[in-house]
């Protein structure tokens, strides 16, 4: 484990400079570190020395080493390796170095790991009291958004069924991220965290229309996301409760209750959210949602088994 | 080491070394500020970068690698004389921190240019394909990210999430973020003595006051992770399909995983929290446990119905 730092060091070095494709066996016998296991802990090494490589964004690929193509090996080809300088003046890194600092994507600054191979952070950045948190695990993000940036058709698990998309674009709304593409039926939005198991195909696998924009896919509010027919609710918000619920809403109220009409197509989370006020708030129309509401509750209390 | 940590210390090395390259006689004092290193562990990596190069592994083939006089040297590298790819997640972390800082008001053009720069060279074809919508920012988290930024003591009409009750308290506001979809400010609350975190949106009114405060010398990292105490309530409750995303809002522990549900303990300080996440789950949630909880539901459950009809 000391060495796996060395080794991986070397490993890209020997595939960034060899002129031929290298076997896993030459690789063994040349990198240090590999020579003395057993076979299959050597594959055990390599393996995992790979998927670092991949995790670092390294460009490893698998070449032909003959035109018959019996026996493949590995090789980074420099121009993939590197990346064209942005020419970053220090305003502009001070400004990112900023934004890299406050924000965190996947528990990780991973902006920040991004930064320092483009020549690190600027000195002296100032401490602003800001921050986010962009949530997210991160190596299905990263996977989701590699597929976005090649364009790479994919194929990936979901709530049970497997899906098949050309990924468009994902975006950030509401504390989640959002998976935009398009299936054979036609324009569809995932939860990215609800995704698992990604198949993806081959780079530069469709066109995406130009000027596309994935935020326009995303409703603003919860209960305007759903496929439910759209019906027009209209609920009582008491004294108490009822300035929170304009801020959410981004309706006027000056004092006294709240009432207001909104639209809703999924009516589960409609009902969610109105129940989150508790008995501070009352949907007067339409019936059948005052009646979803109240089987709700009834389901609540019921299922206490204590 | 973990493999995240493993990729993290590979990825800075491989930033150094062209840095170093491009800027020979570079002090020590920047590089350990441009990368984030401590002095040993700067010395550490370059003692792993001295051991490595060609095949061979000679002196003529290793790198150099080491700190002369407060100066860093690297030499004998010129396979990472330029800055490698960057992984397809630490694009989007610069990217998106970069677009939600800058849609979130605070931008400034250096940022806006930095972001059309990085986007010619992470996503040569793939141009506005990510987006990043920080929820709205309010005038009262305006108001508290200036009264953090000039050390101001704040006094704050604040609705709890766990209680039915409204508070005035003055408070010591650090920072200002954005998580789980809404605005928070981490503080020094001088009501219970003790270090707070509010929902801005349950803040009713923000009144900035005169007096300043001392900040404390490092801010914790923001977070709504909640530490549960020995005056908790808790409640065992199931939960079915259709609640799983519980897990990810509330800090839960997970006792057992079932076929069709799992069972999770819920702690708060107050009954009224489950409670009344135990109404919006209805029949995709089971309390398994929790007299108190128990007996708050009821009470809620009665009080809708009372309205209801």
């Amino acid at each position: 484990m000391r060495n796996v730092v060395e080794r991986v060091l070397n490993t890209l070095i020997y595939l960034l400079e060899s002129p031929h494709p290298v076997t896993a066996e030459e690789i063994r016998r040349t990198v240090p570190g590999y020579s003395q296991d057993s076979d299959e802990a050597f594959h055990r090494m390599f393996e995992r020395d790979k998927e670092l490589l991949r995790q670092l964004g390294v460009p490893i690929k698998l070449d032909a080493l003959d035109v018959w193509e019996v026996d493949f090996g590995y090789t980074v080809d420099p121009d993939e390796y590197a990346i064209p300088d942005p020419g970053l003046t220090p305003e502009e890194r001070a400004a990112l170095s900023l934004a890299a600092r406050i924000v965190q994507l996947g528990g990780s600054h991973a902006g920040l790991d991004g930064l320092r191979k483009l020549g690190g952070v600027e000195q002296g950045v100032a401490f602003e009291p800001f921050g986010a948190d962009l949530g997210a695990e991160g190596e299905t993000l990263g996977a989701v958004f590699d597929a976005v940036v090649q364009r790479s058709p994919i194929e990936f698990t979901y709530r049970e069924g497997r899906r098949k998309l050309n990924p468009y674009g994902i975006a950030f709304r509401r504390g989640h991220w959002y998976l935009v593409g398009v299936t054979t039926e036609g324009e569809r939005v995932y939860r990215i965290d609800r995704i698992s198991a990604i198949d993806k195909g081959e780079p530069g696998g469709f066109e995406r229309p130009a000027g596309f924009n994935p935020s326009t896919f995303l409703q603003s509010q919860p209960w305007e996301a759903g496929g439910d027919e759209e019906v027009k609710a209209t609920v009582r918000f008491d004294p108490e409760v009822a300035w929170w619920a304009s801020r959410t809403l981004g309706v006027e109220h000056s004092e006294g209750h709240l009432e207001v009409t909104i639209p809703v197509s999924n009516r589960d989370a409609f009902v969610g959210w109105v129940l989150s006020f508790g008995p501070s708030a009352e949907i007067l129309a339409p019936e059948e949602l005052r009646r979803d509401l109240m089987d709700r509750v009834t389901a609540a209390v019921d299922g206490v088994v204590a | 080491m973990s493999s995240q940590k493993t990729v993290s210390r590979l990825s800075r090395i491989l930033g150094l070394i062209p840095y170093v390259l491009a800027n020979p006689g570079v002090s020590t004092e920047e590089v350990m500020e441009r990368f984030g290193y401590s002095r040993s562990e700067l010395t550490r990596d370059l003692n792993a970068v001295f051991v490595c190069g060609l095949p061979g592994y000679g002196p003529g083939e290793l790198m150099e690698a080491y700190i002369d006089e407060d100066e860093v040297v690297i030499d004998s590298a010129d396979y990472f004389s330029r800055a490698p790819r960057l992984a397809p997640i630490e694009a989007l972390g610069l990217l998106a921190a970069a677009l939600a800082v800058s849609g979130s008001g605070q931008g400034t053009p250096a940022l806006d240019s930095a972001i059309a720069k990085l986007s010619d060279v992470l996503l040569p074809e793939a141009d506005a394909t990510l987006a990043v919508d920080l929820p709205p920012s309010t005038d009262s988290a305006t108001t508290l990210k200036r009264a953090a930024a000039e050390n101001r003591v704040t006094h704050i009409v604040y609705r709890s999430l766990s209680r039915e009750e409204t508070t005035e308290r003055d408070i010591e506001p650090w920072l200002v973020f954005s998580t789980l979809g809404n605005w928070y400010v981490m503080a020094h609350c001088r009501l219970v003595d003790d270090m707070r975190t509010f929902r801005i949106d349950r803040i009713r009114s923000v009144e900035v006051l005169e007096e300043r405060f001392d900040p404390p010398d490092e801010i914790p990292e923001p977070g709504v992770g909640y530490s549960p105490s020995d005056n908790d309530v808790t409640a065992t409750i199931d939960l079915f399909p259709g609640a799983r995303w519980v897990l990810e809002y509330y800090p839960v522990e997970i006792l057992e995983e079932g076929d069709d549900h799992v069972r999770i303990r819920f702690s708060a300080t107050d009954p009224e929290l489950p409670a009344r996440l135990l109404l919006r789950l209805g029949g995709s949630a089971r309390l398994v446990e929790g007299p108190d909880v128990s007996e708050r539901l009821k009470h809620l459950g009665k009080a809708l119905s009372d309205r209801y009809g």
